[in-house]
């Protein structure tokens, strides 16, 4: 791992203690201190929760890879004019559209973000990627599919987590174009990208992305694991009973748990002493807010964006999930 | 964050994904389904960090400053944004990366075991198929441990009347006094891992947590409860201690 040392941080000849260098020692100083780290490890909460670490980022890396792939592809190899073809002119329609556009991103919600990112700084309409970034984890067939099998007695809920998802997806979408404001929005700007070959783009913004991205993941994988192992299962399990208030508790643990759009269902159906509906909200709300997604958002549109962002997507995605769910459960 | 320490993280990130894939240790953590994407995604994070590499030679050939990475020149600069600025252009959430990989090579997090199914309630879930089909022939036959739990709690255990069955799982000690055979179940990854216990009767008293054991025993009639957090019975006929099997999840 040390064989691209090459004490390239030479600036006009002096040496220099800069990023490399402290990169080197500080993997130098962890290897040395194996021992002690791994040691420091040793109560099964703890291995619990570093091996909730690993598997979040280790199962997230190849969707965000996917994601950050495709994004970089429309950056580099799609002209701006396509999109001005492919949606409605009218802002209020291209919502929608771009909502349902979300079935064909086969991924989790990982590979959404960089691509809704990509999809604003090439024009579209913030509202209407934000529509596609919210209903692309949740409504795309994998999951329906996933979701289908793992309610073998109710064949409803893939058909209401569909609904649901689709309807605040949009309402979210309209929501932003209402009441939204420029400020709040950072759109990745690729501006200084112009004038390199479509290829070096490409490169460059997967490479980008990817680092940034990452980064943010770490962030929402750890807190997850930390909440998983911290939150014992009998606390959320005492609350199932009251009706409403059991919808927000499963909504909250969608939040905190941060489980894959495509595995998510098999872990609601698993929550049997929840009514139908509290689980919707669970599907619901987990591929649109969740730890580690919302700081994928505040990573790649800054956090004034993620803090109005997430709250407002739990709220309407709680409510569109009790009336879907009291109409088709 | 320069372009040498970029193209360092990408190779760690990569190399740590390949490591794990190319062997068994990715079970522990995602399901094997998932080797070919996870070795696909690392071999392309590396080849990443290897054109990161070229560009800082060339441009020190050039005798050029290789600090800035051209592609985020203004993402990352925004002061009410960023947070702590260090002066150095590049995404510098990225040196959180490291995090993981060092988790993955310095403490080698095993897989989930009885503390995650201790605290969790047992849950099986009802079968897709209202007609279970019948085990395989012989005796004993091998099961899943959810495969089993499921016949025996929502079939009334019909397909496992007059049948030897051979278990695989590990020691998850009950608050009670005993233990339960168990074993994890992955819809994804780790952190939607579901247990499946199962009761012995007939075999040792205690066992330590965590110990695998391959267990061979038959049903025991009852507990045909259909509910999904049931725990259903096996009655022990012989019980072998045996390694962590290469997938530990079912």
């Amino acid at each position: 791992m040390s064989s691209t040392d090459t004490s390239s941080s030479t600036k006009s000849g002096g040496w220099r203690f800069g990023p490399l260098e402290a990169l080197t020692v500080g993997l130098i100083a962890l290897l040395i201190g194996q021992r002690w780290i791994s040691g420091l490890f040793e109560s099964p909460a703890l291995q619990a929760g570093a091996t909730i670490f690993v598997s979040i980022v280790v199962q997230a890396m190849p969707f965000l890879v996917l994601g950050v792939v495709l994004s970089a592809a429309i950056a580099a190899f799609v002209p701006t004019s396509f999109w001005t073809r492919a949606l409605p002119k009218r802002e209020s329609l291209a919502v929608p559209v771009a909502g349902v556009a979300g079935v064909v991103l086969p991924g989790c919600e990982c590979a959404s973000v960089p691509v809704a990112g990509s999809l604003m700084s090439r024009g579209v309409a913030p509202a209407a990627a934000l529509a596609f970034l919210l209903s692309a984890p949740a409504i795309n067939p994998v999951v329906l599919v996933s979701t289908w099998v793992a309610f073998p007695g109710n064949p409803m809920m893939a058909v209401a987590r569909f609904v649901a998802s689709l309807i605040t997806s949009v309402i979210m979408g309209w929501l932003w174009m209402r009441f939204g404001r420029t400020e709040w929005l950072r759109i990745p700007s690729r501006d200084h990208l112009a004038g390199r070959s479509s290829w070096e783009t490409f490169r460059l913004t997967a490479t980008h992305d990817f680092l940034h991205a990452g980064g943010f993941l770490v962030i929402g994988g750890l807190t997850a694991a930390v909440l998983n192992v911290a939150v014992p299962p009998s606390v959320i399990d005492s609350l199932a009973g009251h009706a409403l208030f059991s919808v927000l508790v499963l909504a909250l643990l969608a939040v905190v748990l941060c489980i894959c759009s495509e595995a998510d269902a098999f872990v609601a159906a698993s929550l049997s002493q929840f009514s139908l509906t509290a689980r919707l909200a669970f599907l619901v709300v987990g591929p649109m807010v969740d730890i580690k997604l919302v700081a994928l958002q505040a990573g790649f549109f800054g956090r004034r964006f993620a803090s109005r962002f997430a709250p407002a997507t739990f709220v309407v995605a709680v409510i569109v999930s009790i009336v879907v769910g009291w109409w088709l459960l | 964050m320069t372009r040498e320490v970029q193209s360092v993280i990408l190779f760690l990130v990569g190399g740590a994904l390949l490591r794990i894939s190319a062997g068994d240790v990715f079970m522990r953590y995602v399901k094997e389904s998932m080797r070919p994407w996870l070795l696909i995604s690392g071999a392309l994070l590396v080849l990443a960090g290897v054109f990161v590499l070229i560009d800082v030679v060339r441009a020190a050939r050039r005798g050029d400053v290789p600090d800035d990475d051209p592609a985020v020149v203004d993402v990352d600069e925004h002061a009410a944004e960023g947070g702590h600025d260090h002066g150095h252009h590049g995404p510098r959430s990225a040196w959180l990366l490291v995090l993981p990989v060092a988790a993955i090579f310095l403490i080698a997090p095993p897989a989930l075991g009885a503390f995650t199914a201790g605290r969790e309630a047992s849950s099986v879930a009802q079968p897709a198929d209202a007609d279970v089909p019948p085990l395989p022939p012989g005796n004993p036959v091998t099961v899943m441990l959810a495969d089993y739990a499921a016949r025996a709690v929502w079939d009334d255990g019909r397909t496992l009347k007059g049948r030897t069955v051979e278990m695989t799982g590990f020691v998850t000690p009950n608050p009670k006094g005993g233990w339960w055979l168990t074993r994890l179940q992955l819809a994804c990854c780790a952190a939607d891992a579901i247990p499946t216990k199962i009761h012995p009767v007939g075999g040792p008293e205690s066992l330590p947590a965590n110990t695998w054991v391959k267990v061979v025993g038959e049903w025991v009639p009852g507990g045909g409860t259909q509910s999904d957090t049931a725990i259903p019975w096996v009655k022990v006929d012989s019980l072998a201690k045996v390694e962590e099997p290469r997938n530990p999840y079912e």
